[in-house]
């Protein structure tokens, strides 16, 4: 059997899964362009599509960048190594960045401009009323937190934290000034005029040059430490692989020691770049981040702002004195942020990912953005700071960074541009305000779908425990939970309270370490028991126990979901949860805390699969059992919905059971690595992609089972970092009613013509062919159904009022 | 409102803690199960001495084992160690630290304690043991070091034997031998059933045995996780093993072998989801028991896949009446102890004779001793075997008794209560001596002493009114008056040989009890 699915994996039926990935940020930016959309909402997905490709970069672009430089040979499931694939991607990302400018260009910005709002892009094209309010907003409120960077010899170029916006500058000395010193550190000659503005002006630099001479400092400490640190990487990695070409300085060297002349030819040059040098300083200075990005200029006919950036550019002189700014640009750049940890030698984790924050700070640079047209001289200069190669080097027509687009959408007004035909979260009929939650739950398994229906219940389900005397013990994996957490609060108020709270914090989550470390603390304050999880796996799954004492012997209460714990997302997520107070699922998840907690895997489940022991073999099982039983002449259907799929196993499995006769129907929204419709290898199977409205984040998946239908819901996608890396939770759906519904959803996806992308054989994803078929918008029409089922739910506890109360009976 | 108990167990590879819900309305339920693996067991093999380092790590997880009960508002507690702790040399002072430090008391089981719980915990399953043991049965509880065979016929338990035959043990014999895996299956083959061999012949006679249950911690494993679990990639054969659940007849069982010989380690490791060590452990274990149910033609295995904190818990809610229909444990300990005369051909007609007469004046002078039932327990089974030395001398058949008792396994009693059997056995020949006593058990303390002298003293009574062996006594009355204990006996017969003998027995009674015995015959 293991022969015969070989056969499936051959490296041609595979989609390379960063191209895929970038195919769905392509989708996301085809909402961005997309004119049934509101104005406002394509400036939020075209947001979405920049930060999207930020994390692309920090991550995967880096972790490729990562296997080129340590010489790693091996090859994707598609066949292609990483250099191959990084060279592919970075063209790739080219062209796309393209395209998300064409459309802030040509589409966004002529929009709200039509609409009212105009972006002012250049100081100069400012009336001369904002013009003196541009001025003293920079007086005020950001001149003093600017903190100007000369480079020369005895200032080494600052660290630029990563994706920070910046602007680089290049200056020339006024005549009879003093050499080589930047205005801004010299005494004026004579005594300018002394308004209070300048004295204050000045007390303000004093401060920012103080500052900046210990970050100097400090930075120049942190350089040096960091080109040691890489030269032990290189180093190490000549190690590994000693026909690695030796790093250019340390080959420069050698070869200076052996031939006499090089050292005058060095010299020599030195003389000459130190006279270019004389002529030109270069400086930089960071956009500061404290400050929001766009400033709103005073009414006018049209609502009109400019960018933070260009207000600075224009004032840049004044921030050194003495200096003619020849020019400057706006730059930006993107590092390496993968973080790894090695587990076995970090005895407190929680320090050790507090280490690895800073050091995010100075990963290497993987990209660098700069302003299009900018100086060849400042170009040359940056790109030899940061050490990038040419193509790793984006020119941009536009303003840098588009997330400034949320900031867009957040401005007051304009309600006629914004979304408002999906509804607010419904409230759930089986739960409604003020209700017993745990009385709810002994009626029967209770369903929910976010963000249709709100997600408060889940909120009011620890919280309620944390006041109910009953309530023993309360557990609780927390993945990304959001700033002010109501559940965080619930959990310290339980601990309190003398409940016995255990909180698993993952503190691995990316890019929210530092908001996990607090939370943390701050749980740990209130008495709960924290747990960090398992070495070397993440902890992904989400799942709370509450274990109440009743009159007739312990009973568990269980939340299950698809997603996290937060309250904000769970506005934006779709994802299903599940309560229960099923004797066999409480076990489970008293074993699933147990285990998390470190103790041995539980004698058995009965019925939960967890991940990475035994879930991937569950699924491989019941995608086996189908094809099994399409062999025997019985139907064979699988439906899957999922934010990812590039398992290889899963997808091997998934091509021999298409092969032997199963329908597969998929519902993907980001990277997909299988193809479609290879002959006699995935002509039975459909993929599709909804991008919509909300971001699709539930996992469900069904299983014909020969007219047997099971369904599950779980915290997995189909990637082997989270059947083989991660904590996830399998469970099943056993309630026919629920069962009816979470099939419901699918069926409604499949049907989706207004959001869905289709998966075509040539990899490439294709609006459905709307002819002649409904507009059906999956998210809409949960919408409208979660609306009519919550006012269907509102009349008869109306009439409840009514029912005339009787007297307490005698207990 | 339902109790909640928890059940430990320092185990010499894993500890274990298992909370339970009692209640009269549902009897045992259990609510949570937490294992730590920590090997012990090598700490005794090395030196005998429990390192510093595992003290310290039982002394955390029983403070988590704390933690985790109190979040369940367990009231009552029970924490047993077993093997790796008896043989341990610093076991007492450890012990006494842990107690310290995390206010958990652990005890430490004898083997016959501990083999005893093991049943409690198969008849925790209920009415499925109930079913099984109606039929001939053997239970093959296999241990690291040995093994230990017991037979239940018609319900109860009649034998129980240890053999040396635990896992380990032989493990580490295949090693020194060098034999390669090819040749595991003979020689595992032929060490059981030279021991097998002696065992049939010597105590299962004629017995039918038709099922084996079987504790272990290898196949149990395999049984229980592809019962239940998500391991699902198996052939066909081993399928089957996980459709019947824990009940496997001989038959499949011999294909799930069969089936198990065409992988290698690592793959069958795989496949049933167990731990590449764990393979070679796995194999002995399923040939020992073919070789076992090939030997008494049994018919099915039964794997209750139940661990020592069952037991516990069984014995904690037994206590407390927690069942409604609890097997009688204390049938099953006498119901050996005959055996046990039986094999030394003690009349059993007049031990029963004794033990009735025993009983009656255990339970008359009750305010007078306040002993419990385990005493009386330890009287009757005192009672069964007063005179199976006999077998081996006539004339020094007191120290040949108590010799006999003290290296027989008798199930269910501690070491403490067989020394206090083998004791009262003793004395009720032999003059009775404190000093002695002391002197010579150092293991017993005053309590235990003043149980013996107590004990003897009844059986020294009973024993005399039987003096001829012809059961004259067959039905006496007792009454306390005046600080004397009449014993009314209803009979035609002469008892002018038991009133004659009497005297010096009623002495040493009086001396423990402070009241006189004296036989009143009514002649009927």
């Amino acid at each position: 059997m293991a022969d015969q699915r070989e056969q499936y994996t051959n490296p041609k039926y595979y989609q390379n899964r960063e191209l895929s990935w970038l195919q769905f940020d392509r989708r996301c930016l085809s909402e961005a362009r997309n004119k049934d959309n509101p104005l406002f909402e394509r400036l939020k997905f075209l947001s979405i599509t920049a930060s999207n490709l930020d994390e692309f970069f920090m991550v995967r672009i880096a972790s490729l960048q990562d296997m080129v430089n340590a010489g790693y040979k091996k090859r994707d499931i598609a066949g292609m190594t990483a250099k191959e694939q990084l060279d592919a991607i970075i063209e790739d990302t080219h062209n796309f960045m393209q395209s998300q400018y064409w459309t802030y260009n040509h589409q966004l910005l002529p929009g709200l401009r039509e609409n009212g709002l105009d972006v002012v892009e250049s100081y100069k094209k400012l009336t001369p009323e904002e013009k003196s309010f541009v001025d003293e907003y920079f007086i005020n409120e950001v001149f003093p937190v600017l903190t100007p960077m000369a480079v020369d010899n005895s200032r080494p170029f600052p660290l630029v934290s990563n994706k920070s916006l910046n602007i680089c500058a290049l200056l020339t000395r006024q005549e009879g000034t003093g050499q080589g010193i930047p205005g801004y550190l010299q005494k004026p000659k004579k005594p300018a005029k002394e308004s209070k503005e300048t004295r204050a002006l000045k007390a303000a630099r004093n401060a920012g040059e103080l500052r900046a001479v210990l970050d100097e400092v400090k930075e120049a400490k942190a350089a040096k430490e960091e080109a040691k640190a890489a030269k032990e990487a290189a180093k190490a990695a000549r190690e590994k692989d000693p026909n690695a070409p030796k790093p250019a300085k340390e080959a420069k060297e050698g070869k200076d020691g052996k031939e006499g002349k090089g050292g005058k030819n060095k010299e020599a040059k030195t003389g000459k770049d130190n006279k270019e040098k004389d002529l030109f300083q270069y400086a930089t200075v960071q956009v500061p981040a404290v400050l929001p990005r766009i400033l709103e200029l005073p009414e006018s006919e049209n609502r009109r702002v400019i960018f933070l950036e260009e207000i600075i550019r224009h004032h840049l002189d004044s921030l050194f004195l003495n200096y003619d700014v020849v020019c400057a640009y706006p730059y930006r750049v993107t590092r390496n942020a993968d973080l790894t940890i090695d587990e076995d030698d970090a005895s407190d984790l929680l320090k050790e990912i507090e280490k690895q924050l800073k050091k995010r700070q100075r990963g290497y640079a993987i990209r660098l953005e700069v302003e299009h047209g900018m100086d060849p001289r400042l170009l040359d200069f940056l790109k030899k700071e940061f050490s990038v190669s040419q193509e790793k080097i984006f020119e941009i027509e536009g303003p840098l960074d588009l997330t400034f687009l949320m900031k867009l959408y957040g401005l007051d007004g304009f309600e006629w541009l914004r979304e408002d035909r999906y509804a607010r979260p419904q409230e759930i009929p089986r739960l409604p305000a003020g209700c017993n939650i745990f009385e709810q739950i002994r009626g029967g398994d209770i369903f929910m779908h976010h963000p249709y229906q709100t997600f408060q219940p889940v909120v009011n389900f620890v919280a309620q425990a944390a006041e109910d005397p009953q309530v023993l013990a309360i557990k609780q994996t927390l993945y990304r939970v959001s700033g002010n957490s109501p559940i965080i609060a619930a959990l310290a108020k339980a601990a309190e309270n003398g409940k016995q709270v255990t909180v698993l914090v993952e503190l691995k989550a990316r890019f929210d370490e530092e908001n996990n470390i607090v939370w943390a603390r701050m749980l740990e304050h209130a008495g709960c028991h924290v747990i960090y999880g398992l070495a070397g796996l993440k902890t992904h799954s989400k799942i709370t126990l509450v274990v109440r004492r009743e009159d007739d012997g312990i009973r568990r209460y269980v939340h299950l979901a698809t997603g996290n714990y937060n309250d904000t997302t769970a506005k934006i997520y779709t994802d299903i949860g599940l309560m229960t107070c099923r004797d066999d699922i409480g076990e489970d998840a008293t074993s699933a805390f147990n285990m998390l907690s470190g103790y041995s895997e539980p004698r058995y489940w009965n019925r939960l699969a967890l991940a990475p022991l035994w879930l991937k073999d569950r699924f491989l099982y019941l995608i086996d059992r189908e094809r099994d039983h399409v062999l025997r002449g019985e139907k064979g259907l699988i439906r899957a919905k999922m934010n990812s799929l590039c398992d290889p196993d899963i997808m091997s499995a998934l091509y021999e059971a298409s092969a032997a006769g199963v329908r597969i129907e998929l519902i993907v929204r980001g990277i997909c690595c299988l193809k479609v419709g290879i002959p006699g290898v995935s002509e039975n199977i459909r993929v599709r992609s909804i991008v919509g409205n909300f971001l699709e984040h539930s996992r469900i998946f069904y299983f014909e089972n020969a007219g047997r239908p099971e369904v599950y819901a779980a915290s997995a996608d189909w990637m082997p970092r989270n059947l083989d890396r991660r904590v996830e939770i399998l469970f099943p759906i056993e309630d026919k009613e629920i069962a009816k519904k979470v099939i419901h959803i699918l069926d409604v996806e499949m049907a989706d013509t207004v959001k869905a992308h289709i998966l075509k054989p040539d990899g490439s994803y294709e609006r459905v062919d709307r002819r002649g078929k409904d507009l059906i918008d999956s998210q809409r029409v949960f919408c409208d159904e979660a609306v009519k089922e919550a006012q269907e739910a509102e009349r008869p506890r109306g009439e409840r009022v009514f029912v005339p109360a009787e007297p307490a009976a005698e207990e | 409102m339902a109790n909640l108990f928890g059940a430990i167990d320092v185990g010499s590879h894993e500890m274990e803690l298992k909370v339970f819900e009692l209640s009269k309305k549902n009897g045992i339920r259990q609510i949570d199960d937490v294992i730590h693996l920590i090997d012990l067991g090598s700490d005794t093999y090395n030196d005998g001495k429990i390192s510093v380092v595992h003290v310290a790590e039982i002394k955390r997880i029983l403070l988590d084992f704390k933690r985790i009960m109190d979040g369940y508002g367990v009231t009552n507690c029970q924490a047993y160690a077993t093997s790796a702790f008896r043989d341990m040399e610093n076991a007492t002072v450890v012990l006494r630290q842990i107690e310290q430090e995390t206010g958990i008391h652990v005890e430490i089981l004898a083997n016959s304690e501990q083999r005893f719980l093991d049943y409690k915990s198969i008849a925790s399953k209920g009415e499925e043991f109930n079913r099984v043991i109606q039929k001939g049965t053997m239970i093959v509880d296999v241990g690291g070091g040995s093994i230990q065979i017991s037979l239940f016929a018609k319900d109860r338990l009649v034998l129980t034997q240890n053999m040396l035959l635990g896992i380990l043990r032989l493990n580490e014999l295949l090693g020194r031998i060098g034999a390669g895996s090819h040749k595991t299956r003979e020689l595992v083959e032929e060490m059981v059933n030279s021991q097998l061999h002696v065992f049939e012949r010597l105590y299962l006679q004629n017995m039918k045995i038709k099922n084996v249950i079987v504790v272990d911690d290898y196949i149990s494993e395999v049984v229980r996780k592809n019962k239940v679990s998500f391991q699902t990639r198996m052939t066909d054969t081993l399928e089957k093993t996980k459709q019947n659940g824990e009940f496997i007849s001989v038959r499949d069982f011999r294909h799930f072998m069969a089936a198990m010989e065409r992988y290698n380690r690592t793959e069958l490791a795989q496949r049933l989801g167990i731990e590449d060590d764990n393979v070679p452990l796995l194999r002995i274990s399923a040939i020992m028991m073919r070789c076992i149910a090939d030997r008494v033609n049994a018919e099915l295995f039964w794997f209750p896949c139940v661990t020592l904190c069952d037991g516990i818990v069984y014995e904690f809610a037994e206590k407390r009446r927690y069942l409604k229909a609890p097997h009688d444990f204390e049938q099953d300990i006498l119901a050996c102890a005959r055996q046990i005369g039986r094999r030394y051909r003690s009349s059993e007609e007049r031990a029963n004779t004794i033990a009735r007469i025993a009983l009656k004046i255990f339970d008359s002078t009750r305010k007078f001793h306040g002993m419990s039932a385990r005493e009386k327990l330890l009287l009757e089974i005192a009672s069964t075997l007063y005179d199976c030395g006999k077998y081996i001398s006539m004339t020094n058949f007191s120290e040949c008794s108590y010799n006999i008792i003290k290296s027989t396994e008798i199930i269910g009693i501690s070491k403490i209560e067989q020394e206090i059997v083998a004791c009262v056995v003793r004395f009720n020949h032999e003059r009775y001596s404190y000093q002695k006593l002391i002197a010579e058990q150092s293991p017993l303390g005053e309590e235990q002493c003043m149980t013996i002298a107590r004990l003897t003293a009844i059986l020294r009574v009973a024993n005399a009114l039987d003096r001829s062996h012809r059961q004259k006594f067959d039905d006496l009355q007792i009454r306390i008056q005046d600080r004397k204990m009449f014993i009314l006996v209803e009979t035609g017969e002469d008892i002018s040989l038991e009133k004659g003998l009497f005297s010096q027995r009623a002495d040493f009674f009086e001396e423990v009890f402070g009241i006189r015995p004296v036989i009143k015959q009514k002649k009927g």
